[in-house]
């Protein structure tokens, strides 16, 4: 372990800017949409400049996919999948999540390089944008033949998927400041202590290989699951 | 400048443009003064702060000029710019309240393409090649020219047509002055001659500018083509709607199911041109069931047995043959407005030059209301009177006046006409052609080609826009062409500008002064007109036109006056007012009148030779003219064709308000109203744009199509005005179709010297 | 104080002397009206009828546009539905849910009749009021206004049996109270203008949820985060005296 103790490359540039267009336009489309909600606030709506803003900053969100499939198709394709798959150790990471939402790690199950926490915020995120795409490109280019009934109800929709994916921006932005992994969006590196107390599973797999296996194929770096890793840390922490 | 004659013969205006800086002192200031800052048309709805917000509102008071009617208003200023026109409380007329022409007043003063610039043709005639000049250039050319007409052709040879409210100064006070007996106005022959002579000749009355129907107790009301709504005079609007409302009958004769037939207890959807059949059959129901008012009858009416015998035959099942109208129909309504009489009247109407047969058809009207008894009854038709007011002494005219117009007195109809200084009457025919009446403004325009009975070389045009008012174009166009002057002022730069050899470009009503207003009415009334603002460019008000050019003419002798408000003050002397004390009591004076026969005591207010309504004529026995009105079929339409009938529009007025912006953002262009079967038949649907083309071969268009179950088979209708060609006129010029173009015949009255204009036929032709 | 317009279909004789005293008084730009008249025929020749109907805002108590407007540039005072056009986003919502099809969109924000604001608080009356040369538009407390409508439908059956009053109860009641001289449905007019449940849902639920979620989620998580970081440093610290020992 001590070999790891350097910070380690957890994002590769072209994720990171992925998420930077990702954070970027879905931070303006919070922004420029929530205006409406809040009297004062929408002052600033007036004119219409905000909702260019907003539809600019929604083409940057929709072509995240497009981008991210361009840039690096396999991890691309390999995070949808990751997504929706979860095996026992998710399972329990979620029934212990509270512990690590209140910052102890130590009693969590040892997890890939996405926990099982990130891996639902990654599945949450693809699923809902696609209803708050869907019911956006509608209000955008259908509005005018909706109806009142249907206008309300796509508004009323757009509003509930913007409410859970923000809900879920503030779980995001929480974990982050709590486990210190801003760097890892940033410079790409995160403190290798968190990495091993929060991703068990993959610094060993770092660890086993002698060149880095997700500077080369990341997809299998970290899906590669080892059933063999112990559970010191919880057992520990139970007795 | 080159000749740049547009598509349609149409004719822009080259005008080089006359730097201030030449223009003199003020000029300068006038220039200073310019557009209205924030221009109305590009204010943001719901701007933050409202026009009435942003400075002190000035308030003058005025009478509006969107429309003959002349309501009184108030114009409200704020830093020198006119932002809003409303209904004067105090005023018999507006009652406060204003139809959208007048609301559209601020945006005729504001058009930016208003005439500037006195102009000097540097052109052909029709070219539109103009170059700007001094007022002192432009009048001393033009008065040259005038007086080399008169020392040529002697004064008679000057004509002058006017229209709209300062059509005093040119038409009846210069023409007069000057000693032309050539003066005419459209309200008369193209429009109210026939009504008036009909009523002349009947009770010796004028029915005067505003119909004199007693509104407050009318019980059943009977139209004959006025269409109260579309022809949205204010005060008319106002009173049918209180009249209906308090649950008054209201039958409506006109092909077309217009607004206020559609509140109609009846509607006749009458066969064009058969309404005298009509008013013969009604007659004929109220002396053969005995529904006329035979009291009435017996103590104001002479030659009643003469009628009776007359429409005995003139059954509603003769009728009903003629008009397309079921005999029961006529017979109910008959019954309907005599179970109201005397509170029961058909109203004359405005426009009622039709067919050539109106006087008669006139008269027929006028019989009816005498047998219901309406003449002086409450409810009925009132008696209305002039206010009383001196003219401004002048030294006596060079010849009397004849121009009728719809202010006009009844006048004196002497038997000699009266004649110029060089010992000419009137050029138009009148006592040959046709019997009597005002001056018949087309009537003047062969006397300018063929010089018969003498030359007419000299054409001033007040206001009067002279290809879209006179029927049969081509001819008004040659006759331009053969004038050895032409002197047009207005405020716009329609379509006979571009042939006119000097233009004054007029100030608007809110920038000028101007006559007083003094109609005859129910209870009379004068309203002052005050300018709001100072003229914007280089216009003039007419009166200060009138008198420069009176005294370059030598004239002095009648302008003896330095100012309007002298001019005013002196008038209003007689009446123990003044302008100050006008505005005192709100801008008007209103007098008591006389309304009803109770009011004349034993005198008759009739004043024919039997000092009763004749409803036998000897005048017109004694001319060879039927002595009683009769029905005579007017020319159908042609396989193909349908009679072309034409009307208003609630926001515009003639052809003079298609281009003010908020009016002609309202109804832009007009359409062809069709019944929905031929349009079916004819394969095309509301919105298509079609071509009209007359039974010349004239053409007028394209024009877009309103399919509707609202007109006969027979007939198509648009609103007159449209189809203007002048590239001046940035939002009309080539907007719809023209019902004047496509009027290249007309009808002479005999009696009244009118123009019936109905008696055109138009095809469609699918544009291509 | 509610107060309301009166609109005679009756007497209205589609003069549009209110449409242009409107556009005058409100100065608006060419080609924007609050007022249109509406030429209705029914009917084959000869056998007519028809009017005028009048497309204006009508002042719904329960305004869609209102319940709609997610800025509340649209808002409802003295029974009358104003806007606000400094705060109007242009998001055009008031344009789809209004059952009238009263606002239009005018340089990118919504534009529709505000009861004349200004002049009403001032004392005056609506431009279209003062003017309306057949007495068709009147303006004043609700109450009395309901009751002349109620009077003048009395007089006009004589004439139309089936006249009656629109707009005292539809959609909350209507801030312009119609004599109608036939059924609505015949007038073209909605018979029930009500605006959709599912309108009210989001405007009156969802919106006001979502503003109190999200702000409470983030409260919670600032207040939790503080708690939960230190906790981490916590065992991040005694994992390295663990290690170091």
């Amino acid at each position: 372990m001590a070999t790891l103790e350097r910070p380690v490359l957890r994002y590769r540039r072209n994720q990171r800017i992925v998420h930077a267009v990702l954070a970027t336009s879905f931070l303006l489309l919070l922004l420029t949409g929530m205006m409406l909600l809040w009297g004062p606030a929408s002052r600033f709506a007036g004119g219409g400049t905000s909702r260019l803003v907003h539809r600019i900053a929604a083409l940057g969100y929709m072509s995240v996919p497009i981008g991210y499939l361009l840039a690096d198709r396999a991890g691309a394709i390999e995070l949808v999948r990751e997504s929706f798959r979860y095996d026992r150790d998710d399972i329990a990471w979620f029934k212990h999540m509270y512990r690590y939402a209140l910052g102890r790690t130590r009693e969590m199950p040892p997890q890939g390089r996405l926990n099982a926490g990130q891996k639902l915020h990654h599945a949450f995120v693809i699923v809902v944008s696609v209803g708050v795409v869907g019911t956006g490109l509608t209000l955008w280019f259908l509005k005018s033949s909706l109806g009142p009934d249907w206008l309300a109800f796509t508004t009323l929709m757009h509003d509930l998927c913007m409410l859970g994916l923000t809900l879920f921006l503030v779980g995001h932005l929480y974990f982050t400041y709590v486990y210190k992994a801003l760097s890892g969006m940033t410079t790409g590196y995160v403190d290798a202590v968190e990495a091993r107390l929060e991703h068990a599973k993959w610094v060993e797999e770092l660890a086993a290989s002698p060149q880095p296996a997700h500077a080369t194929d990341p997809a299998h770096a970290i899906t590669k699951t080892n059933k063999t890793t112990t559970t010191t840390y919880r057992k520990g922490k139970k007795q | 400048m080159a000749v740049q004659p547009g598509p349609n013969g149409r004719v822009k205006l080259n005008i080089t443009r006359r730097s201030f800086l030449k223009a003199g002192a003020t000029a300068g200031t006038l220039a200073a003064l310019g557009r209205p800052t924030g221009s109305l048309a590009q204010k943001r709805p719901g701007a933050e702060i409202p026009w009435y917000r942003t400075g002190t509102i000035e308030t003058t008071y005025n009478n509006c000029d969107m429309c003959p009617w002349r309501c009184g208003v108030l114009v409200h200023t704020v830093d020198g710019v006119v932002r809003k026109i409303e209904g004067n409380p105090a005023d018999p007329k507006s009652r406060g309240m204003l139809c959208a022409r007048g609301q559209g007043g601020v945006s005729f003063v504001y058009d930016p393409d208003r005439l500037q610039s006195p102009m000097i043709r540097t052109g052909e005639r029709g070219d539109g090649q103009f170059r700007e000049v001094t007022w002192e250039e432009a009048l001393d050319y033009s008065a040259a020219k005038i007086l080399a007409i008169r020392d040529t052709y002697g004064p008679e040879s000057l004509a002058i047509f006017g229209h709209t409210s300062g059509d005093f100064w040119f038409t009846d006070y210069f023409a007069q002055a000057f000693g032309t007996p050539n003066a005419a106005k459209p309200s008369s022959s193209l429009c109210l001659s026939p009504r008036e002579e009909a009523f002349k000749l009947m009770t010796g009355l004028a029915v005067g500018g505003h119909e004199p129907v007693d509104w407050d107790g009318l019980q059943c009301l009977t139209l004959i083509g006025s269409h109260i709504g579309e022809d949205a005079r204010n005060t008319v609007m106002q009173d049918f709607s209180n009249a209906w409302a308090r649950g008054a009958r209201v039958v409506v004769v006109d092909p077309r199911f217009s607004s206020v037939a559609a509140k109609a207890d009846y509607w006749l959807p009458i066969k064009p041109g058969t309404d005298t059949a009509l008013l013969l059959a009604w007659a004929n129901v109220l002396i053969d069931e005995d529904l006329y008012d035979a009291g009435y009858v017996a103590d104001w009416v002479a030659g009643f047995d003469d009628y009776a015998g007359h429409v005995s035959e003139l059954t509603p099942e003769w009728a009903e043959a003629i008009t397309e109208i079921p005999a029961e129909t006529i017979r109910t309504t008959a019954r309907v407005m005599a179970e109201n009489r005397p509170r029961s009247a058909i109203m004359p109407g405005r426009h009622v030059t039709w067919y050539g047969t109106d006087t008669q058809r006139m008269r027929a009207v006028y019989a009816i209301n005498a047998l219901l008894g309406a003449y002086g009854r409450q409810g009925g038709m009132y008696f209305n009177k002039s206010a009383y007011l001196e003219a401004y002494p002048h030294p006596p005219f060079a010849v009397a006046g004849s121009s009728g117009g719809c202010s006009a007195e009844p006048g004196e109809e002497s038997d000699e006409l009266p004649l110029g200084p060089s010992g000419k009457a009137r050029a138009d025919g009148a006592r040959t052609s046709f019997l009597r009446g005002a001056t018949a403004m087309q009537e003047l325009i062969d006397p300018m080609i063929s010089g018969e009975p003498y030359p007419i070389k000299g054409l001033v045009t007040y206001g009067v826009n002279l290809f879209n008012s006179i029927p049969n174009v081509p001819r008004t166009v040659e006759a331009v062409k053969e004038l050895d002057f032409f002197l047009a002022v207005d405020v716009l730069p329609m379509e006979h500008i571009a042939w006119a050899d000097v233009v004054f470009p007029e100030a608007t009503f809110v920038e000028r002064y101007d006559e007083l207003w003094a109609v005859p009415y129910k209870t009379p009334f004068i309203s002052m007109r005050e300018p709001a603002i100072e003229p914007l460019y280089d216009t003039r008000p007419g009166w200060w036109m009138a008198r420069e050019l009176g005294i370059r003419v030598g004239l002095d002798n009648y302008f003896q006056w330095e100012t309007a408000e002298e001019y005013l003050d002196k008038r209003l002397l007689s009446v123990g007012s003044s302008l100050e004390k006008m505005r005192a009591q709100n801008g008007v004076i209103v007098q008591s009148g006389k309304p009803y026969l109770e009011d004349f005591g034993e005198a008759s207010p009739f004043t024919t030779t039997s000092a009763r309504i004749e409803l036998y004529s000897e005048d017109l026995a004694q001319a060879g003219l039927d002595p009683m009105p009769v029905y005579e079929p007017t020319e159908e339409p042609p396989a193909g064709f349908y009679r072309l009938l034409y009307g208003r529009h609630p926001v515009h007025t003639f052809a003079k308000t298609q281009n003010t912006p908020l009016l002609s953002d309202l109804y832009p262009e007009n359409e062809l109203w069709l019944n929905q079967r031929r349009a079916d038949e004819e394969g095309v649907t509301s919105g298509d744009r079609v071509w009209l083309e007359n039974q010349d071969g004239a053409r007028s268009g394209p024009i877009k199509v309103k399919a509707t179950q609202r007109i006969r088979p027979d007939a198509v209708f648009m609103v007159h005005g449209f189809g203007q060609q002048s590239a001046g006129l940035s939002r009309a010029d080539g907007k719809g179709a023209s019902d004047t173009k496509l009027q290249t015949r007309y009808k002479l009255d005999p009696i009244s010297g009118g123009a019936g204009m109905r008696v055109n036929f138009v095809k469609l032709v699918k544009e291509v | 104080m509610a107060m309301a317009f009166l609109l005679d279909l009756g007497r209205c004789i589609g003069c549009q002397a209110c449409s242009a005293a409107c556009k005058t008084g409100n100065e608006l730009a060419a080609g924007t009206q609050f007022i249109r008249l509406i030429e209705q025929t029914r009917g084959e020749f000869p056998d007519l009828s028809g009017g005028f109907t009048n497309h204006r805002c009508y002042h719904c108590a329960d305004a869609a546009c209102v319940n709609v407007c997610p800025t509340g540039a649209l808002y409802k005072e003295d029974g009358l539905t104003r806007t606000s056009r400094d705060i109007c986003s242009g998001c055009g919502y008031c344009v789809e849910a209004c059952p009238f099809g009263v606002p239009e969109m005018v340089d990118g924000l919504s534009s529709k009749c505000d009861g004349c604001a200004d002049t009403v608080r001032a004392g005056g009356e609506p431009w279209c009021v003062v003017t309306c040369p057949s007495n068709a538009l009147e303006f004043g407390e609700r109450e009395e206004i309901v009751k002349e409508a109620r009077e003048r439908v009395t007089a006009m059956r004589a004439r139309y049996p089936k006249a009656r009053v629109y707009g005292e109860d539809e959609a909350g009641g209507l801030g312009v109270v119609m004599v109608l001289p036939d059924d609505p449905d015949v007038l073209d007019l909605p018979v029930d203008p009500a605006p959709g449940a599912l309108i009210n849902t989001w405007t009156g639920i969802v919106q006001p949820a979502t503003l109190a979620l999200t702000a409470g989620a983030t409260v919670a998580a600032g207040v939790m985060g503080v708690i939960a970081r230190r906790n981490h440093m916590l065992e991040l610290k005694a994992l390295e005296e663990g290690e170091e020992a």
